[in-house]
């Protein structure tokens, strides 16, 4: 066990833990510019009832089966579907930047889901009131439901970004590095447990400071208002 | 801005929200829609603001129909009316002067005059220095002051008020009223108001229509509703105006036989003794009291008359020709 525990084992968890953050940023950043648009689209889109401004019930009903079907598609074979476009785009299937295009459009329809659900909580009259101004419907979007729904959209926000630090762990399973592949590499194959424990340490720790982050911005907003 | 009504019609399913509507709203005036909740007069607001669409009919604002604008157009006229809420519907991602800059921002007005129109609104509706404010720490009077002053930003020809007062206490409400009339001649709006309180219509209006089920049932000067109403509806709002109000003084559980109105200067005169005098009834006054209605005194009583039928018939004839409204109480008022 003492063998484990050192220099060699922290260089390498804090190499991971560094592949974990990029992918977790880039991925993030990706699945919201996917999804933050179909998410915007399904609630514009949505009837009336729903508190849609733009009701188109049949692509509505589209776009939303779209959705729920690469939803409930399992990331790991989203994943190795998704090999031959990370070849295309990034030159390679494996290792960290090949993993960010599946996790990114694996976390788009999530995306656009949890924005969808913040924008319906938006009270309906204050949308009213706008229309009743002359806002068109761009301007209802950006400048009532967005603001509006802010502080839920953080909360989704940091939603995505733990859902993300879970997919990404399982990325390390077909070799797509940081913590999860560091736990299965070495932990799992080479029977190393403090390998494991020192990757699922940090992998609590990151989902921790990410949920306290996003409560924090969340709460400030609300403060404000 | 005159405001005309021809034959709305709208229709949820098979439920006639706005059943054939037709009504002519003077320019400069405060004006009152009352009805009961169910009534249709959310959806005839919504119907007379470019809200919805009706089914059938038209809506003129002066000579310009608007009740079927193409999406650019409605968003223009839009543009040019006010309107407030019962809920008041102000943007809570915004502070006070933020929400008043809101219909100046998109019809993208200078930064600078938005700056200024906004400190002379926040003036107008007595919130000087309260620009700041989160609308969250705003209480409900002040948030209503606020949606006025927002719907009053782009200088509208027209007020939409829907059920404005209905979440404000009887103080805020009066306020509130008092500031609506104010700004009403101040910049000779056409002011529209939607409600169910006829409180309201007594302290605000100048004109009023009653609705009831989709209908327009009675429509006119609001003192000469008051004075003479003629629909059941017109007088159930009366009725239940007087027996909250504590202007009225209630001797008795009975309801009494008949209602009086008198008005203006009848107000003045000793009728009820005159009346005594020349048919020798014997009154038993159950309630009586005076309200001020749209500026003028407005005398109700609820009274017995008697000794016979006779003599009552005669003292009502007598009544009736010096200017008394008489109503006969539904037998069920014993």
């Amino acid at each position: 066990m003492d063998a484990f525990l050192d220099a060699r084992m922290w260089t390498l968890v804090a190499e991971s833990t560094w592949q974990t953050i990029v992918m977790v940023f880039l991925s993030t950043i990706f699945s919201m510019i996917l999804g933050l648009p179909i998410g915007v689209l399904l609630h514009v889109t949505s009837s009336e009832e729903q508190g849609g401004i733009l009701p188109r019930p049949v692509f509505y009903n589209v776009l939303s089966r779209i959705v729920n079907i690469l939803r409930s598609f399992p990331f790991i074979i989203l994943m190795i579907v998704l090999m031959p476009l990370s070849r295309l785009i990034i030159g390679t299937s494996i290792g960290t930047m090949a993993t960010v295009i599946p996790l990114s459009i694996a976390a788009a329809p999530f995306v656009a889901r949890v924005i969808e659900s913040s924008l319906k909580e938006v009270d309906p009259g204050v949308v009213q009131a706008a229309k009743a101004m002359g806002s068109t419907n761009w301007q209802i979007i950006i400048k009532v439901l967005i603001p509006e729904a802010l502080p839920a959209l953080v909360s989704g926000v940091t939603l995505t970004i733990i859902n993300l630090i879970g997919y990404s762990a399982m990325a390390g399973a077909i070799g797509g590095g940081g913590l999860g592949d560091l736990a299965i590499r070495y932990g799992y194959q080479r029977f190393s447990p403090a390998y494991m424990v020192c990757a699922v340490v940090v992998i609590i720790l990151m989902v921790e400071i990410i949920q306290f982050i996003g409560d924090k911005i969340s709460a400030r907003l609300i403060a404000k208002r | 801005m005159e405001i005309k009504l021809r034959n709305l019609k709208r229709n949820y399913g098979s439920l006639h929200a706005v059943d054939d509507v037709s009504l002519d709203i003077p320019s400069n005036t405060v004006y009152g829609i009352i009805g009961r909740s169910g009534a249709g007069k959310s959806t005839l607001v919504r119907l007379i603001s470019m809200l919805e669409s009706p089914d059938q009919g038209e809506v003129y604002y002066d000579d310009k129909r608007v009740d079927n604008l193409s999406k650019k157009e409605l968003i223009e006229e839009r543009r040019k009316i006010g309107m407030i809420f019962q809920t008041f519907n102000l943007f809570s991602s915004r502070n006070a002067a933020d929400n008043i800059a809101y219909p100046m921002e998109i019809c993208h007005m200078d930064k600078a005059y938005i700056k200024q129109r906004t400190e002379e609104l926040l003036a107008l509706v007595g919130l000087e220095g309260r620009g700041s404010a989160p609308i969250s720490t705003l209480s409900g009077g002040q948030k209503q002051r606020v949606a006025i002053a927002r719907a009053l930003a782009i200088k509208p020809s027209i007020l939409f008020c829907d059920e404005a007062t209905s979440a404000l206490d009887p103080q805020t409400t009066r306020s509130i009223l008092a500031l609506i009339k104010e700004i009403q001649k101040k910049m000779n709006l056409t002011v529209v108001m939607i409600t169910h309180q006829m409180e309201v219509v007594r302290d605000a209006c100048d004109r009023v229509a009653v609705l009831d089920s989709g209908h327009i049932v009675e429509e006119g000067d609001v003192a000469d509703i008051f004075s003479s109403p003629k629909s059941d509806v017109t007088k159930d709002f009366l009725s239940s105006l007087t027996n909250v109000r504590e202007s009225v003084v209630r001797w008795s559980d009975k309801g009494g036989h008949y209602t009086l109105r008198f008005r203006g200067t009848s107000t003045d005169e000793p009728i009820i003794s005159s009346a005594s005098a020349a048919t020798g009834a014997i009154f038993n006054i159950r309630a009586a009291g005076v309200q001020t209605v749209n500026g003028e005194e407005m005398g109700i009583m609820i009274t017995d008359i008697g000794p016979d039928e006779e003599t009552a018939v005669k003292t009502v004839a007598f009544l009736r020709e010096k200017g008394v409204g008489v109503e006969e109480a539904k037998k069920e008022a014993e």
